[in-house]
C-alpha cells in the first residue's frame, strides 16, 4: 500500500500540476513527507507507520501512563494537598494499608459488589437478552429493550438521589410498600443499618446496569447463526437446553467482555455508595473508591489515597489478566 | 471484538481527557487570572480579588452579591470575583485550591482547628497588624468570637457569624403535659420519659450525615471533662483522651438513644428539623442559625432549653457549644490591603445589620442583632451565645479530622447498638496517637 502511494510522491518535473497540488496540505502530501523523512526505502516503510500512531500514543502516554507512574511515586510520600513539602516514607503507607481494618472492610464490600454484580448483571443480563431475543417475544422485545435500557442513560447521581427517597426509613417507598403488604417487620433504615447499607447500594447498581449488559448480549445473540437453533430444535432440544448449549457457548466472547466490565466496575464503584450512604454507618458500607476519596479530600492524606488507588489498579489489572488467560481470547 | 476494544480504548481516552480537563479547570482559571491583573495595573491600578465562600443558595447568595456590588461601587479600582460551593464540597475544594499556586484571595473558614490547619500550612495571612491599625473596626467585633481565629496570639480570621447549639422545645407539648423546663441531666431524662410515655417522640435526631452527633459529643465532652484536660486533649500535639470523662460522655449519649426517633442513622438533619416543625417531636437539638429556618414555619410557641448540667461533670455548665464562622485571607495574596478592606466593609455595622436582616443569621458584629433586624427569639438566641462563659467549638472542626472520624464513625455504630463507648474511645486514642506523632 505504501509503495503504491509512494509512486505519487516523485518530484518528477513533468508532473507540475500534481506537485502543486501536493504543496497544499493533504493526507497524500503528509504521507509523502513521512516517506521523505524516512529516506531509505525499508526505513520508510518501517517509520511511516509509527508516525501515524505517534499522536495517539503520546496522548495515551500523557493522560494514562504518566499519571499512573506519578501516582506510584506519590504513594511513597506522606503529603497534604495544601502544603508543598512531601515526606518520603517509602513503602510505609502500603504497610499501614495492609494493617488497616477499614481497608479490609472496604475490600470485602467490593467483593460483595463483584460477586452480586456477576450473578445479576452478567448472568441475569444474559437470561434477559435470551428471553427478549426468543421468537415468542419478537413483537414486544423492542419495547422491553428500551425499558431495561433506560436506567443506563440516566445519570447515576440522579438515580442515587432517587433511591435515597425509595430507601427513606420513614417516608420511603420501600418501607411503605412493605408495610402495605403486611411485612411491617421487614421495614428498616436500609441505608442507616450496617447490615443492609452496602446491599442497598449494590441493588441500585444492579438496577442501573443490567440493561447495558443485556444490550451487549442481545448484539452477541443476534450474531449467532440461526441454523444452530434450527438444528437444536430438530434434535428436540428444549428452550432451556438451547440456552445452555447454543446461546451460552456462542456468546462466550461477549461474556468475557461483560464480566471484565462488571468486575472492573465493581472495584471502582464510587457514586452510588458515596451519595446513598457516604460509606456509613461507621465504615460499614465503605468501598475502596469512597475510602480513597475520604483519605484524599476529607482526611487530607494524599499519599495514603494514592496508595489505595494503586491497590485498586493492581486488583483490576489482575482481574483482567486472569480473565484474559482463562478465556484465552483477545484475538477476535 | 477488536472493534469493541478499540471503542473502549477510545472511550477511555475521551473520559480521561474529560476528567483531566475538569479537574484542571479551577487551577487553570486561577492562573489565567493574575496574568490579566499584571497587564491592567499599568492602566488604572485595577485589582481583582478572588472571593470563595460556601453559600451558593439564597438568601446568602444574593446578600453576598449585593455586598460585592456595593463594595465595588465604593472602590471602583477593585473587582471581586465570587465563587461559591456548598458545605461538604467546599471543605474538599478549599483544601485543594489552597494547595495550588493561585489560591483565592479571600476564603471562608470554620474556626478552631479547621482554621488552624490552614495557618500551620502557611495559607493564612496574619491580620494582627491590620486589626491594630484600625482599632475601631476591631473593637466592634465580639472579642469572644475572635478567639477561635487566633493562634499564638495572632489573628488570622475575621468572624462573620456567631452560632451556638441549644435545644429547641415545643412549649405546647410541655404545657399539655405540665412539664417544667429541666435543668439537670436526671430531670432531663425524666422529662424525656414522660414525653415518651405520652406517645411523643422526645428528641428528633438525624445522623445520616454524622456531623450531627459531633455536636452532642462536643457538648457532653465539655460537660464531663474538666477544662484543662480537655484543652490538652484537643491540642494536636498533646491529645491522649485518657480521661474517663470521655467514656462517661459517650455513655450519657447512649442514655439518650431510647428517646431519639427510630432510624437515626437513616435520616438527615433536615428531616429531623422538619419533624420538630410538624410537631412530631418535642425537642430538637439545633444551632441558633437554624432559628431562621424553624421560626417562620412553626405554628406553635417554642423556646430554648439549655443543655442540662450533668451531675458529676467536671466541666463548666455555663459553657455553650458553638463557634463563629468567618473569612481568612490567603498568605500569598498580591493585594492584602484590598482584601482586608473588603472584610472590613463586610463586617461594618451597616453591612452586618443588613446581613442579619436579609440572611437571618447572627453577626459577630456587636449590636448588629437588634429589634430592627431580628425577631425576639433571634435576639434571645444571641443573648444566650454572648452570655455563655465560654465556647466549646464544634467537635468536628475543633479536632483533627482523623480523631473526628474515629468519633463519628464509632458513634454511628453506637447508635445502631454495634459499638460500646469504650471501643469508640479506643479508636479515638489510636487516632490521637497518630495525630500526635504527625504533629511532631
Amino acid at each position: 500500500m505504501f509503495a503504491r502511494q509512494r509512486s505519487r510522491c516523485g518530484n518528477s518535473p513533468s508532473n507540475k500540476v500534481s506537485a502543486q497540488k501536493a504543496r497544499q496540505w493533504s493526507p497524500e502530501r503528509l504521507h509523502c513527507l513521512f516517506i521523505h523523512l524516512g529516506g531509505n526505502d525499508m526505513l520508510q516503510r518501517k517509520y511511516a507507520g509509527y508516525l501515524y500512531v505517534l499522536p495517539g500514543f503520546l496522548l495515551i502516554l500523557l493522560f494514562i501512563y504518566f499519571p499512573i507512574v506519578q501516582n506510584i511515586q506519590f504513594s511513597l510520600f506522606e503529603w497534604s494537598a495544601f502544603s508543598a513539602d512531601k515526606t518520603f516514607v517509602g513503602l510505609a503507607q502500603y504497610a499501614k494499608l495492609f494493617h488497616d481494618p477499614i481497608f479490609y472492610q472496604a475490600l470485602v464490600n467490593n467483593i460483595y459488589y463483584a460477586v452480586i454484580s456477576l450473578i445479576f448483571q452478567v448472568f441475569g443480563g444474559l437470561v434477559l437478552a435470551a428471553v427478549l431475543e426468543d421468537k415468542v417475544f419478537r413483537k414486544i422485545s423492542p419495547l422491553f429493550r428500551t425499558i431495561y435500557f433506560t436506567p443506563v442513560i440516566i445519570s447515576i447521581t440522579v438515580i442515587a438521589l432517587l433511591f435515597d427517597f425509595i430507601y427513606h426509613p420513614q417516608v420511603g417507598l420501600l418501607n411503605g410498600f412493605l408495610s402495605a403488604i403486611g411485612l411491617e417487620s421487614w421495614t428498616r433504615a436500609w441505608v442507616g443499618d450496617s447490615a443492609t447499607a452496602i446491599f442497598a447500594a449494590i441493588a441500585v447498581s444492579q438496577w442501573q446496569s443490567i440493561g447495558y449488559i443485556m444490550m451487549l448480549f442481545i448484539v452477541a445473540i443476534q450474531k449467532i447463526p440461526q441454523e444452530l437453533y434450527e438444528a437444536a430444535e430438530i434434535d428436540g432440544a428444549s428452550k432451556i437446553r438451547m440456552f445452555f448449549h447454543v446461546t451460552v457457548p456462542q456468546v462466550r466472547e461477549m461474556t468475557f467482555v461483560t464480566s471484565t466490565i462488571t468486575l472492573a466496575g465493581a472495584f471502582t464503584v464510587f457514586n452510588e455508595v458515596y451519595i446513598l450512604t457516604g460509606g456509613g454507618p461507621g465504615h460499614a458500607s465503605e468501598v475502596l473508591g469512597t475510602y480513597l476519596y475520604q483519605s484524599a479530600f476529607v482526611h487530607d492524606q494524599m499519599g495514603y489515597a494514592s496508595t489505595i488507588a494503586n491497590v485498586i489498579l493492581a486488583i483490576t489489572l489482575l482481574i483482567s489478566l486472569v480473565q484474559m488467560k482463562l478465556s484465552k481470547t483477545g484475538e477476535e | 471484538m477488536k472493534r469493541i476494544l478499540r471503542f473502549a480504548t477510545g472511550l477511555l481516552l475521551i473520559f480521561s481527557l474529560a476528567t483531566g480537563c475538569s479537574t484542571a479547570d479551577t487551577p487553570k482559571q486561577a492562573s489565567a487570572d493574575p496574568g490579566g491583573n499584571q497587564v491592567s495595573p499599568a492602566a488604572d491600578q485595577q485589582v481583582t480579588l478572588r472571593f470563595f465562600h460556601r453559600w451558593p443558595r439564597d438568601p446568602d447568595k444574593t446578600y453576598f452579591e449585593q455586598v460585592v456590588k456595593a463594595f465595588e461601587q465604593e472602590n471602583p479600582n477593585i473587582k471581586i470575583e465570587t465563587e461559591a460551593v456548598l458545605n461538604d464540597a467546599y471543605k474538599e475544594k478549599i483544601s485543594v485550591l489552597l494547595g495550588t499556586d493561585n489560591p483565592p484571595d479571600i476564603y471562608f473558614s470554620w474556626s478552631g482547628e479547621y482554621a488552624y490547619k490552614f495557618v500551620r500550612g502557611g495559607k493564612a495571612l496574619d491580620l494582627t497588624s491590620y486589626a491594630q491599625e484600625d482599632k475601631a473596626w476591631h473593637d466592634q467585633l465580639m472579642e469572644s468570637q475572635l478567639v477561635p481565629f487566633t493562634l499564638d496570639n495572632k489573628l488570622y480570621g475575621v468572624p462573620l457569624t456567631i452560632d451556638g447549639k441549644t435545644f429547641f422545645y415545643n412549649k405546647d407539648i410541655f404545657a399539655k403535659l405540665n412539664l417544667a423546663v429541666p435543668t439537670t441531666w436526671s430531670e432531663f431524662l425524666s422529662t424525656l420519659q414522660t414525653l415518651k410515655d405520652n406517645g411523643y417522640t422526645p428528641i428528633t435526631f438525624g445522623n445520616k450525615a454524622p456531623w450531627a452527633s459531633s455536636h452532642y459529643i462536643g457538648t457532653l465532652n465539655q460537660r464531663m471533662v474538666d477544662e484543662n484536660t480537655r484543652e490538652k486533649d484537643y491540642n494536636r500535639a498533646t491529645g491522649t483522651f485518657e480521661d474517663p470523662g470521655y467514656v462517661e460522655a459517650l455513655k450519657k449519649m447512649q442514655e439518650l438513644i431510647p428517646y431519639f426517633n427510630k432510624d437515626v442513622n437513616g435520616l438527615d438533619h433536615e428531616f429531623a428539623r422538619q419533624m420538630f416543625i410538624d410537631q412530631k417531636a418535642a425537642i430538637f437539638y439545633a444551632e441558633t442559625a437554624e432559628v431562621r429556618l424553624v421560626e417562620p414555619k412553626t405554628k406553635f410557641p417554642w423556646g430554648f432549653l439549655d443543655f442540662p448540667a450533668i451531675e458529676g461533670g467536671k466541666g463548666n455548665p455555663k459553657f455553650l457549644t458553638g463557634a463563629p464562622e468567618g473569612f481568612m485571607i490567603s498568605a500569598t495574596t498580591k493585594h492584602p490591603k484590598e482584601a482586608v478592606k473588603f472584610l472590613q466593609f463586610l463586617t461594618s455595622k451597616a453591612q452586618a445589620e443588613k446581613f442579619v436582616k436579609d440572611v437571618g443569621k447572627y453577626s459577630a458584629v456587636k449590636g448588629a442583632v437588634n429589634a430592627n433586624t431580628a425577631t425576639p427569639l433571634g435576639i434571645e438566641a444571641v443573648e444566650r451565645v454572648t452570655a455563655a462563659e465560654g465556647l466549646a467549638l464544634w467537635l468536628d472542626t475543633d479536632l483533627d479530622i482523623k480523631i473526628v472520624d474515629a468519633y463519628l464513625a464509632g458513634t454511628q455504630q453506637m447508635l445502631n447498638g454495634e459499638k460500646s463507648p469504650e471501643e469508640i474511645m479506643q479508636d479515638v486514642r489510636k487516632a490521637a496517637q497518630q495525630v500526635r506523632e504527625q504533629s511532631k
